[in-house]
């Protein structure tokens, strides 16, 4: 018999222009001692249906349907409540914010096993010491009394996974519970949900956007788009014969999966030199923070550079370095020639209109006051290139550039979608014609259809206009395909630098290997499963 | 960074204001038009006794060894003397406090049980009836002036139920509630709907937060999230509120002080300026700035004592 039974799950929002229904007619099982992957994009209401098991939507929310856990109806808050931590336990995307701050990670373990089990303080704080050293924290005993802000985010997610697994649940939901860090913790953490499932029969849903992800550990898959459920079965099956249209969409947008874009040059020519480049900040202690340090770095003209590292190693700082947003502490920046830091007056204007930069977040870098065709005319009229008239009008030919139809030009960033802003963002930087362009980690906010999109802009943009491009990502498999050459970065320094295909061949450095062996990619999780 | 290196730094950070506090007050009084001698011993005083007084005070030295007498005598509590009373000025300050302490404890022992029951009912209905009614309730509170207040309880209470004295402090700790009780809740009319206003709205973004969702998955009673998590993440903004509401007090007791006739630091404040006891007027400024700085001193303590945070 199933763990869980989900038939005909429904759920509506109510909002300012009426309800909205987020979740339709959604039916699964769960077997025991399965991993059921939940896949789909922003809005496909997979997170909506984790959270409708738990009774954790909001008040406006009105759910239909049922859910039988054990044979039992869970309708109701007391037949919830009764099953919430005992039976059914979940963990969370963003593990800081669903810590709180004010409560020692000890405590966050040993608190429900004293509501559930009753538990004096004592023994909860002994069960809590080998639940913590069971999720793989080490030195869990001196860090009892830490608080959670103390701790990297995958020791909180660790963390969260122990307290949620504290009163032997039989059942995990996992709502993207690596999407907010690193490759190589992501694979941490995949892997000890693996071993739990493994080890004491714990069934999970695993709720993803990844299909790398889901392929990685999950025996049966559903897929959801538009609050439904339009395919499931075998993650082998579904992976190479997907049956619905959107799934092989889908698929066909896996990083692993996109054509090479990259086209690496014969006779390339220097554009960008870093020399020996450190950028360190005093911290409040009286301590120093190494940023960056010593990185010597060479950027041709017409090519794509990829920088990859993961988060702390500074490969946003160079690229602010580059567009003179910071100012190096030690080394130079030379731009055809010139020490960027020595730029002044027309020579540092010119320099800024030469290099524009795109941003992760597609909302919060536009005005939010502003149409997306106010936004893309303004550098261009700022910079006194044209009237604000005919910038306006340039403003829409730049707009057929990124392929976005000319009747958002008066949408503000709230009526437009993600992907949608990051082409205002990728417009606004071409309205200056640049010769350089920084794409700071600009699909990673974006679903993997919109990314697979914005990489083809990006690509047809490069050979259009003769753009050099600074591509910075956590994601190698990205890198992979669209960088001509790559320089990996950890903890502030390049660790090393070469021709895309000769550095994923043949990685010169233990902590490259490790990056690449962790990354998520869907076809090769299928290949070692086979 | 542990709790006594955090105190420890925190008083460092308090002696460039002490300074700073110090030649203010020491400047006001230079600012004060006319001679001082000349107002002491009045227009008709020879020059001869003038310069005499001159030297007797030190006037006639420079500035800054004035400054530096003036810091070694606030040092050893010598405040001067009071023009008015021929007292010191610090024998006068110790007299008055205490009756403004007490009014402001009062005020609080009243306001905080008051904002935390009204501010938790709110929150916890949120948008129904009993939040309209506490919401209409604290803008009622905050909009009638204190003054106002004072004087319609002073005639209703005092005068023509006779329930409250309508003047005084009275004698021993019984009889100052009875005296204070009327100021207090006149205070407090303003005071806890402001605090209230102020928790609501940090109690209802803390139960969206993150880390209740989480609670609740761990099955944790709603009434043991609330009290030991949400609470606890909300009174932090209202605190930094509270600090310089106390501060405000202490300074701002003037009103209710003059309507109930209360002898605290308010009325010695307003009896010192129109009697121009300059001296009286300098050591109270002192005061006033010092408990400023201690108030937010104990205010960030106390915050840090609640987050781990912010002592890093």
């Amino acid at each position: 018999m199933s763990l869980v039974s989900v038939q005909g799950l429904s759920v509506t929002f109510a909002s300012d222009k009426g309800p909205v229904a987020a979740v339709r007619n959604v039916s699964f099982d769960l077997n025991p001692g399965e991993i059921l992957g939940i896949v789909g994009e922003s809005g496909s209401g997979k997170s909506v249906t984790c959270r409708a098991l738990l009774g954790l939507l909001p008040r406006r929310a009105t759910v239909g349907g049922r859910i039988l856990y054990d044979g039992r109806d869970l309708a109701g808050a007391a037949a919830i409540q009764a099953v919430r931590g005992r039976e059914i336990s979940m963990i969370f995307q963003n593990p800081a914010s669903h810590l709180d701050p004010l409560m020692t990670i000890g405590d966050h373990v040993a608190e429900p096993l004293r509501f559930h089990f009753g538990l004096s303080a004592a023994e909860a704080r002994a069960e809590a010491l080998k639940l913590l050293e069971s999720v793989r924290i080490r030195d869990a005993a001196a860090r009892m009394d830490a608080w959670p802000h103390q701790l990297s985010g995958g020791m909180k997610q660790r963390v969260l996974i122990a307290s949620a697994l504290a009163c032997k649940p039989r059942l995990l939901l996992a709502d993207e519970p690596t999407t907010a860090l690193d490759v190589t913790v992501q694979a941490g953490i995949l892997q000890l949900l693996r071993d739990l499932n493994r080890e004491s029969g714990l069934t999970m849903a695993l709720v993803s956007h990844d299909l790398g992800v889901i392929a990685e550990i999950c025996d049966r898959v559903i897929v959801m788009r538009g609050g439904e459920v339009i395919e499931a079965g075998l993650v082998r099956d579904v992976v190479t014969n997907p049956q619905h249209e959107y799934t092989r969409l889908l698929i066909g947008a896996q990083p692993g999966r996109l054509p090479q874009m990259a086209e690496p040059q014969e006779a390339p020519a220097g554009l960008f030199e870093l020399k020996d480049v450190a950028v360190h900040f005093p911290t409040r202690s009286g301590g120093m923070v190494r940023a960056v340090d010593g990185v010597n770095l060479s950027i041709h003209k017409g090519e794509c550079f990829g920088i990859v590292g993961e988060s702390g190693s500074g490969k946003s700082t160079v690229a602010r370095t580059i567009v003179r947003l910071i100012t190096p502490t030690g080394g130079r920046v030379m731009f055809e020639g010139k020490s960027v830091g020595d730029l002044a007056g027309a020579d540092l204007t010119a320099y800024r209109r030469a290099v524009q930069m795109v941003f992760q977040s597609p909302f919060d870098s536009l005005n939010p006051r502003m149409t997306a065709q106010q936004t893309i005319a303004e550098p261009i009229w700022r910079h006194g290139l044209a009237s604000k008239s005919a910038a306006m009008a340039r403003a829409l030919q730049l707009m057929d550039m990124v392929e976005l139809p000319r009747s958002f030009a008066t949408r503000r960033p709230r009526a437009l979608s993600g992907g949608q802003c990051q082409r205002v963002g990728i417009a606004r930087a071409l309205a200056l014609s640049p010769r350089l362009l920084i794409a700071d980690e600009v699909t990673s906010a974006l679903d993997v259809t919109v990314q697979a999109q914005i990489l083809r802009l990006l690509t047809r943009l490069r050979k259009e206009r003769d753009l050099t491009v600074i591509y910075i990502s956590h994601d190698l498999t990205v890198v992979r395909k669209f960088c001509d050459r790559v320089a990996v970065f950890q903890g502030g320094r390049l660790v090393e630098t070469g021709a895309t295909a000769d550095l994923f061949a043949s990685p010169s450095t233990g902590y490259t290997r490790d990056l690449i062996a962790a990354a998520p990619d869907m076809d090769q999780a299928m290949a070692e499963r086979a | 960074m542990n709790s006594i290196t955090f105190i420890g730094r925190r008083l460092l950070q308090i002696v460039p204001v002490l300074i700073g506090i110090s030649l203010v007050s020491f400047f006001l009084i230079m600012m004060i038009p006319g001679d001082p001698v000349r107002i002491v011993l009045g227009p008709r005083a020879t020059e001869a006794a003038v310069a005499a007084m001159r030297q007797e005070w030190g006037l006639d030295r420079p500035i800054w060894a004035q400054y530096l007498s003036y810091v070694g005598n606030t040092l050893t509590g010598d405040l001067g003397q009071s023009l008015k009373f021929r007292v010191p000025v610090l024998d006068l300050v110790l007299q008055y406090l205490p009756r403004t302490m007490f009014l402001v404890a009062y005020v609080l022992v009243l306001s905080l049980p008051a904002t935390i029951l009204m501010a938790v009912i709110a929150a916890r209905n949120e948008g129904r009836w009993p939040d309209q009614l506490i919401r209409v309730i604290s803008i009622l509170g905050m909009t009638i002036p204190v003054f106002w207040l004072g004087v319609l309880f002073a005639r209703y209470f005092g005068v023509k139920l006779g329930w409250f004295p309508v003047s005084g402090y009275g004698e021993g700790f019984v009889d100052h509630l009875h005296h204070l009780f009327l100021p207090a809740v006149s205070t407090s009319l303003w005071l806890a709907p402001l605090l209230t206003r102020n928790l609501r709205a940090a109690l209802i973004e803390q139960t969206e937060a993150d880390y209740v969702a989480a609670s609740r998955a761990k099955g944790l009673p709603e009434g043991y999230i609330f009290r030991r998590h949400i609470l606890r993440n909300s009174v932090l903004p209202t605190l930094n509120l509270l600090g310089v509401m106390i501060a405000f007090l202490i300074g701002g007791s003037v009103v209710v002080e003059i309507v109930y006739a209360v002898p605290g630091l308010g009325a010695l404040m307003v009896g010192s300026v129109l009697g121009r006891d300059y001296f009286v007027i300098q050591g109270l400024t002192l005061v006033y700035a010092i408990a400023t700085v201690a108030i937010t001193l104990a205010i960030d303590i106390f915050t840090a004592a609640i987050d781990p945070r912010t002592s890093e």
